[in-house]
């Protein structure tokens, strides 16, 4: 049971997942069957990462060519929607899925409407159909609970000043502060798939947690899927790292009322509580403009669009231009308000 | 697109044509003699070019900007020199004892004083007449004449471009400083647009928060104690020198001033 395929009982042709219905339908027939009720065909065996393995389509009988992180994809010789079964058993389940909601063509339209909206990008980028290539991806992330408790010391100081005769005082406070906080963070996504840019990754949150389901195989179904190239425990300081800044604002808000505010000392204790695997849906552009390539993610479920478009500097020229003779004009407007001559 | 670029190459030629100031005309019309150098501090050359600089600026503000340098022989005060010059020459750029501002030099008691009548009275007042004059000081005490003439004939043109009562000095009023305001503005928000072309972050620490078990569960501040630091306010020592300020003439007219040595 290494590959599953999901065919039609009806008809007998492949069925793939709709991110419309959100249901296992069939293009021949338009059967479409509520994934919650099929049973799960995923066998308990577990994969093992030395182990060759060839797997081939239960459709054509090819073997299916895919890289080591793949857990779902499309047979390159028959189209059909194939999973591969023990890359997504034993301890590579993933516990939870957000399944794509914005189709192919969606996801299309709106990253060609997301070029043309782009004030930098060149105006002959999108003109022409360049996309090399747009796969929905399942992406591989860890989804830590992590609670902390945080102890903060430091020093701050409230001025006064004031004139009393020919002197100016000024008059400063001291204090010792103390701040004991709990803070814990659900759901912190940290992808833990190789291949995708962490940067990239992080912008495109926030993934709608509502939306969350617990995993069922015939969600990958058509599209391609990943299992993780890093544990939990190999991306927690990753996850730590992003928390970090969200503690200290946390520290920073948690203290008010003073003009200066310094922190001599600040402990941190994170216990990380729980960790999901849980796969993300993300749609994964290539394009190809001046002989360079760009890879362009978007939220699967949200639709935002992140990835560096190509910078056109005959627009950034012509935008710093305007800007500035607009700024310089209304400068002249105030100084001309104000009493100054226009000229 | 191209109707865009249109609008913003009219706005950078806008911009070019505030920037680079209007080419002074031409002044086909004839020229008054505005500039009585008795004391001889002037060569010809320089004369003819500070005359007719005079007689340009001078007609943009509808004002006379003069110079009277004197040898002052009868040493009479310089004060009453320029009054009396106003009331027997009857200068003015709109009528006969009109719109004038005089610098008048005294080079027998090394006096300059700085009166402006009419129009010139009102938006050149002491304070600002203060100015040009503490701006033109420096190169008469130096001997260095027609720089500080030209000077006193610039400054006096553009402080009249402003209204009476705003401080012509403002940094706001300043041309170079609106344009590198301008060019700064265009820079920030450009590199902003570059910098969030790629998409950027949109979560924060709320996102992830699980706020109904997060918060502060203790807090300390304790007062230690309290330090107090003096500073004798410098005064601003008053006016430099003598001042002077305004009067009014024999023949009846009021004028701003300001007199100084040099």
């Amino acid at each position: 049971m290494n590959v599953i395929e999901y065919k039609c009982p009806n008809c007998g042709s492949g069925m793939v997942f709709d991110s419309e219905t959100g249901t296992l339908s069939c293009h021949s027939c338009g059967r479409k069957d509520n994934i919650e009720q099929i049973p799960d065909p995923l066998g308990q065996q577990a994969f093992s990462a030395d182990e060759v393995q060839e797997y081939h389509c239960t459709s054509c009988g090819s073997v299916i060519i895919v890289e080591a992180e793949t857990t779902a994809t499309v047979c390159s010789f028959c189209e059909s929607a194939v999973v591969l079964g023990d890359r997504l058993s034993g301890s590579l389940a993933p516990g939870l899925v957000i399944p794509f909601s914005i189709s192919k063509e969606k996801a299309m339209k709106a990253f060609r409407k997301w070029c043309k909206n782009g004030l930098l990008t060149p105006s002959g980028f999108m003109t022409a159909d360049r996309i090399k290539g747009i796969t929905g991806m399942y992406i591989p992330f860890w989804l830590y609970e992590l609670h902390n408790k945080v102890e903060a010391y430091g020093h701050a100081t409230k001025v006064r000043a004031y004139t009393k005769g020919d002197y100016r005082y000024t008059e400063t406070q001291h204090f010792d502060i103390y701040r004991k906080l709990q803070l814990n963070y659900l759901r912190v996504p940290i992808d833990s798939s190789e291949k995708m840019n962490d940067k990239l990754m992080d912008k495109l949150e926030p993934f709608p947690y509502d939306l969350l389901k617990s995993f069922r195989t015939p969600y990958l179904a058509g599209y391609v899927a990943e299992k993780y190239s890093y544990t939990d425990t190999e991306m927690l300081p990753r996850a730590k790292d992003k928390i970090r800044e969200y503690i200290e604002s946390a520290i920073s808000s948690a203290v008010s009322g003073y003009s200066t505010v310094n922190f001599t000392n600040k402990e941190i204790d994170t216990r990380v509580k729980n960790v999901d695997y849980c796969l993300l849906p993300v749609w994964v552009v290539h394009y190809d403009y001046n002989r360079l390539e760009y890879t362009f993610a978007m939220n699967g479920q949200t639709g935002k669009v992140v990835g560096k478009p190509p910078i056109s500097k005959a627009k950034v020229a012509a935008w710093f231009a305007g800007i500035s003779s607009l700024s310089f004009l209304s400068l002249k407007i105030i100084s001309w308000m104000m009493g100054g001559g226009f000229l | 697109m191209r109707r865009q670029g249109a609008v913003l190459a009219v706005l950078f030629f806008f911009m070019v044509y505030l920037v680079v100031p209007g080419q002074i005309m031409a002044a086909a019309v004839e020229e008054k003699i505005l500039i009585y150098d008795e004391a001889k501090l002037l060569t010809p050359e320089e004369f003819d070019e500070l005359n007719t600089m005079a007689n340009e600026y001078g007609a943009k503000r509808e004002t006379d900007i003069i110079i009277i340098t004197s040898k002052n022989g009868e040493n009479v005060d310089v004060q009453d020199m320029t009054e009396a010059f106003y009331d027997e020459h009857a200068p003015g750029y709109d009528k006969s004892h009109g719109n004038a501002v005089i610098l008048t030099m005294d080079m027998r008691n090394r006096d300059v004083y700085l009166a402006g009548f009419y129009k010139a009275e009102q938006y050149l007042d002491n304070g600002r007449i203060d100015k040009i004059r503490g701006k033109i000081t420096s190169d008469l005490s130096s001997g260095d004449y027609k720089q500080a003439f030209e000077k006193y004939i610039k400054t006096s043109y553009k402080y009249m471009g402003f209204k009476p009562g705003v401080n012509p000095d403002n940094i706001l009023f300043n041309i170079w400083f609106q344009l590198g305001g301008a060019l700064a503005i265009g820079g920030i928000v450009v590199g902003m647009m570059v910098y969030r072309s790629g998409g950027r972050v949109t979560v924060n620490r709320q996102t992830y928060e699980d706020a109904s078990n997060s918060g502060i569960l203790d807090r300390q501040d304790q007062y230690i104690r309290t330090t107090v630091t003096k500073h004798k306010i410098e005064k601003s020592s008053g006016s430099s020198s003598s001042g002077g300020g305004g009067g009014v003439t024999g023949g009846g007219h009021s004028h701003s001033g300001s007199r100084g040595k040099f």
